[in-house]
C-alpha cells in the first residue's frame, strides 16, 4: 500500500513538470527521508581521478541540496557516442540518467528509452541555452534533454604561417601553406557540398523532403574536390596523419574538434591557431564551408523508478555551476548563454572557436533515421576521388549516383 | 658423362630449393611484418597514431608504464586480471566439457548418440553471437548482469557452447584401439578411470591443443564481454579496454600504449604455448605396445 501511496504522490508531483508514460514509485520512506538509488552514466573521462571526479563531485552536491532524498548513487561507464546503442539494448536494466550525442536521438526515442522535458524543467532548460543548441535536442516539439556541449568540427593552424587574415579563405591558406582535411570522413567532406546549397532532408528535420545532393550545384563541388586533392599543397588527414603533421611541421592546417585541442597545444604551443570554417572558391564566388553540428545531452530513462530525482539531476547536471565545473576539470566546453560572457571561458580560443562554428558555419546535424544512408556513399565518393576513380569526366554521373544512394535505403 | 649428370641434378636440386628458400623468405617476413610493427610502436617514444617513418625515431618504456600507472581513464591492470581470471576458469571447465564429451561420443554407444552429433553439427553451423541479445535477456532474468556476477555470467557464456566443439577431440579418441579399453576392462578399471589413466595421457597432444583454444576464445572475445558488461567498467576486459583506447578521444595519447597493450595480452598465450608445447610429440609413441 505504501508504495501505491508514494507512487501516487509522486504521479501527483510529476503531472506539474513531466510528461512522461510508464512511471512507478519506489523506494522506503525513513525519517522524512526517501532512499532512492539513481543510477548515472557518463564517459569515463569525467570520473577519472586525473579531472577530480566531476562526475562524483556534482552527484554528490546534487544530494547534498537535496536533504529529502537519502540517494546512493550508481556510476557507469558509457560515452555519448555509444550510450544510445547500450541504453536501447535494454533500456529497463539502464542507467537512471546519462549522457548522449544528439545525433542518436531517433535511436533512443525508437527504443523508448528517452524521457521528455516539459513544464518548469522545460523551462528552466529553455533559459539557459540558445535556441540553436535545444533545437538539436527537439522533435516534433518535444525537447528530449539538457544540453551541456556542442559538437562539431572546426580548424587548428600554425599561426606562424597563418594570419588571423589567411584563416579566412581555404584558397588563401592553400597558396601560403599545407593544409590537411579528412577527405575520406563524412562526417567532414559534406562541408563543400553543403557549402555550395546542397540540404538534407529539408530543414534538416522532414524526413520526406529528402537528400539534395545533386545537380550541378553538386557536380560542380565534386570538380572542386578533385582539383583540391590534387594541389600539391593539400594533404588527406586519414588515420591520424593530420596531427602527426603539425606535430613535424610538415601541415599548418587541419580540421578536427574540441578532443584534439590538447595535443594541438603540445604540437604548436604558442603557435596554436584556432577558427570557424574558411570559405572557398567555387567557380569565382566565394562560399562558406558548412560542418555538420550537434550537442551532447544529458537524458533522462523514461523507464527510472524515481523520476522526479532524476529529471532533477539531469538538469542540475546541465545547470551553468554544473558546465563551468565541468570546463574547468574535464575541459568540456561549456553550451549555456551565461558562461560564453564568463571572461575567463570566452578567452578561450576553443571554446570560442567552437561557439563560432557552431553559432555561424554549420548546419544542424539532421538526426532523422534516413540520415544513416548519407554516411558511405559520401564516403566512398572521398574515397573515389583519393584513388583516382572519379574524374573530372565522370564526375557528374559519380554525383548523381552518389546523391541517388543517400536516397535509398539500401546499401 | 654419369659424373655430369649427377653433378647437373645436384646443381637443379641447389637451384629449386634457393628459389623455395628466397620464396618462403619473403613469405615470413611479410608475416612477421605486422607483428614486428606492433612490437616497434609499443617502444615507440613519438606519440600519435600515425607516424611517417617505419622504425620510431626514438625509444621509449613508457607505453608499458603507462598502461600500469595511468589507471584513471583506463585500468588495465584490473582488465588484465578480470580477463586472465575469466580465461583461466572458463579454460578450465571448457577443456573438461569437450574431452568428456568427446570421449563419451567415441567410446560409448546409446541411441542419442547419433542424432546428438548432428544436432551439434547444426548448431555449429550458426554464429555464436546471434544468439548474444538472447543470452544477455536471460543473464538478467538471472541477475547476473551486475557487478562481480558479470564474470560468472562470461565463464558460463564461454564455457557452455564448448561440448558442441567435440570434433577434433573426438576424432582423435577414436584413433586410440578400442583393445587398450577393453584390456582395462578385463582389468577391473571403471570408464573414469580408463578415461583419466589411459585415454588422457595417450592423447596428450589433443588434451593440449583443446587447453589452448579453449584458453585463447574468452582471452580474445569481445562482441559479448561488450554486450554483457555493458556500463560496468569495472568488469571490464582487455579486449573492450583496448577498443576503448582507439576512440577519437583517447586515439592519439594511447595508441602507442595501445600497441603495448596488444604485445602485453599475447604474453600469456605464448607462455601458456611454450609450455605446453613440450607435450606436442605423439601421444601414442611409447604407451601402446604391440
Amino acid at each position: 500500500m505504501r508504495r501505491k501511496a508514494v507512487s501516487v504522490l509522486l504521479a501527483g508531483a510529476m503531472t506539474l513538470g513531466l510528461a512522461a508514460a510508464g512511471l512507478t514509485g519506489c523506494g522506503s520512506t525513513g525519517g522524512g527521508k526517501e532512499s532512492i538509488r539513481l543510477m548515472v552514466w557518463s564517459p569515463q573521462n569525467d570520473q577519472s581521478k586525473d579531472n577530480g571526479e566531476w562526475l562524483q563531485t556534482m552527484c554528490e552536491t546534487f544530494a547534498d541540496e537535496h536533504p529529502e532524498w537519502d540517494i546512493t548513487f550508481v556510476y557507469g561507464i558509457a560515452d555519448e557516442a555509444g550510450a544510445a546503442g547500450t541504453v536501447s539494448q535494454d533500456a529497463e536494466a539502464s542507467a537512471d540518467v546519462f549522457m548522449y550525442a544528439n545525433d542518436t536521438l531517433t535511436t533512443m526515442t525508437d527504443a523508448n528509452a528517452l524521457a521528455k522535458f516539459g513544464g518548469k524543467y522545460r523551462e528552466q532548460i529553455e533559459s539557459m541555452n540558445s535556441e540553436a543548441v535545444l533545437d538539436s535536442l527537439i522533435m516534433d516539439g518535444e525537447l528530449y534533454g539538457v544540453p551541456f556541449t556542442t559538437n562539431t568540427w572546426f580548424m587548428y593552424y600554425d599561426k606562424s604561417v597563418y594570419t588571423e587574415e589567411d584563416v579566412k579563405s581555404l584558397d588563401t591558406m592553400l597558396e601560403k601553406g599545407v593544409v590537411s582535411f579528412p577527405f575520406v570522413n563524412s562526417w567532414y567532406l559534406p562541408a563543400f557540398y553543403i557549402g555550395n546549397g546542397c540540404t538534407l532532408f529539408g530543414d534538416g528535420t522532414d524526413e520526406s523532403a529528402g537528400v539534395d545532393f545533386g545537380g550541378q550545384k553538386a557536380a560542380d563541388v565534386t570538380n572542386y574536390l578533385i582539383d583540391l586533392e590534387s594541389n600539391p599543397n593539400f594533404r588527406i588527414d586519414d588515420l591520424g596523419s593530420g596531427i602527426a603533421g603539425l606535430r613535424d611541421g610538415s601541415i599548418n592546417a587541419m580540421f578536427s574538434g574540441s578532443w584534439d585541442a590538447n595535443s594541438v597545444r603540445e604540437a604548436l604551443g604558442d603557435n596554436m591557431g584556432v577558427a570557424a570554417l574558411p570559405t572557398f572558391t567555387l567557380n569565382g564566388e566565394e562560399k562558406q564551408m558548412m560542418s555538420y553540428a550537434g550537442s551532447k545531452a544529458i537524458g533522462v530513462n523514461p523507464n527510472t523508478e524515481n523520476m522526479v530525482a532524476a529529471v532533477e539531476l539531469a538538469v542540475f547536471l546541465g545547470s551553468p555551476d554544473a558546465q563551468r565545473a565541468h570546463y574547468e576539470m574535464c575541459g568540456t566546453i561549456p553550451s549555456c548563454t551565461e558562461l560564453m560572457e564568463d571572461p575567463k571561458i570566452g578567452s578561450d580560443p576553443v571554446v570560442m572557436a567552437q561557439n563560432e562554428t557552431f553559432l555561424h558555419t554549420s548546419i544542424l546535424q539532421p538526426f532523422v533515421s534516413k540520415m544513416n544512408n548519407c554516411w558511405v556513399p559520401v564516403e566512398n565518393m572521398g574515397k573515389g576521388i583519393r584513388n583516382g576513380s572519379i574524374t573530372h569526366d565522370n564526375a557528374v554521373d559519380q554525383t548523381e549516383q552518389m546523391n541517388k544512394a543517400m536516397n535509398s535505403d539500401g546499401i | 658423362m654419369a659424373g655430369n649428370k649427377i653433378h647437373s641434378a645436384k646443381k637443379r636440386r641447389f637451384i629449386n630449393n634457393t628459389i623455395v628458400h628466397v620464396i618462403l623468405g619473403i613469405l615470413a617476413v611479410i608475416w612477421v611484418f605486422p607483428i614486428i610493427w606492433v612490437i616497434l610502436t609499443s617502444f615507440r617514444a613519438e606519440k600519435g597514431s600515425y607516424v611517417s617513418t617505419f622504425f620510431p625515431q626514438s625509444f621509449t618504456l613508457d607505453n608499458y608504464a603507462k598502461l600500469f600507472t595511468d589507471t584513471s581513464i583506463l585500468n588495465f591492470p584490473q582488465m588484465f586480471m578480470n580477463t586472465l581470471f575469466i580465461a583461466i576458469c572458463s579454460c578450465i571447465l571448457s577443456t573438461f566439457y569437450v574431452l568428456a564429451v568427446s570421449y563419451c561420443l567415441s567410446r560409448l554407444r546409446f541411441k542419442m548418440r547419433k542424432p546428438y552429433m548432428n544436432m551439434a553439427m547444426i548448431l555449429g553451423l550458426f554464429p555464436g553471437f546471434m544468439s548474444m541479445i538472447a543470452v544477455y535477456f536471460i543473464l538478467k532474468a538471472l541477475g547476473m548482469t551486475e557487478g562481480n556476477l558479470i564474470k560468472l555470467a562470461l565463464i558460463l557464456v564461454y564455457s557452455g557452447g564448448a561440448a558442441l566443439t567435440f570434433q577434433i577431440a573426438k576424432g582423435f579418441f577414436d584413433t586410440i584401439p578400442a583393445a587398450v579399453d577393453e584390456a582395462a576392462i578385463l582389468d577391473g578399471c571403471t570408464r573414469w578411470q580408463i578415461f583419466t589413466k589411459i585415454t588422457l595421457p595417450l592423447s596428450k597432444p589433443i588434451v593440449i591443443y583443446t587447453v589452448l583454444t579453449s584458453f585463447m576464445s574468452p582471452w580474445l572475445d569481445f562482441i559479448f564481454a561488450k554486450v554483457i558488461c555493458r556500463a560496468n567498467a569495472d568488469q571490464y576486459t582487455i579486449a573492450i579496454g583496448l577498443w576503448r583506447m582507439l576512440e577519437k578521444e583517447y586515439i592519439d595519447s594511447w595508441y602507442t600504449s595501445f600497441a603495448a597493450g596488444a604485445v602485453l595480452i599475447s604474453i600469456p598465450i605464448a607462455a601458456l604455448f611454450l609450455y605446453m608445447q613440450r607435450y606436442y610429440v605423439d601421444g601414442l609413441s611409447g604407451a601402446v605396445k604391440g
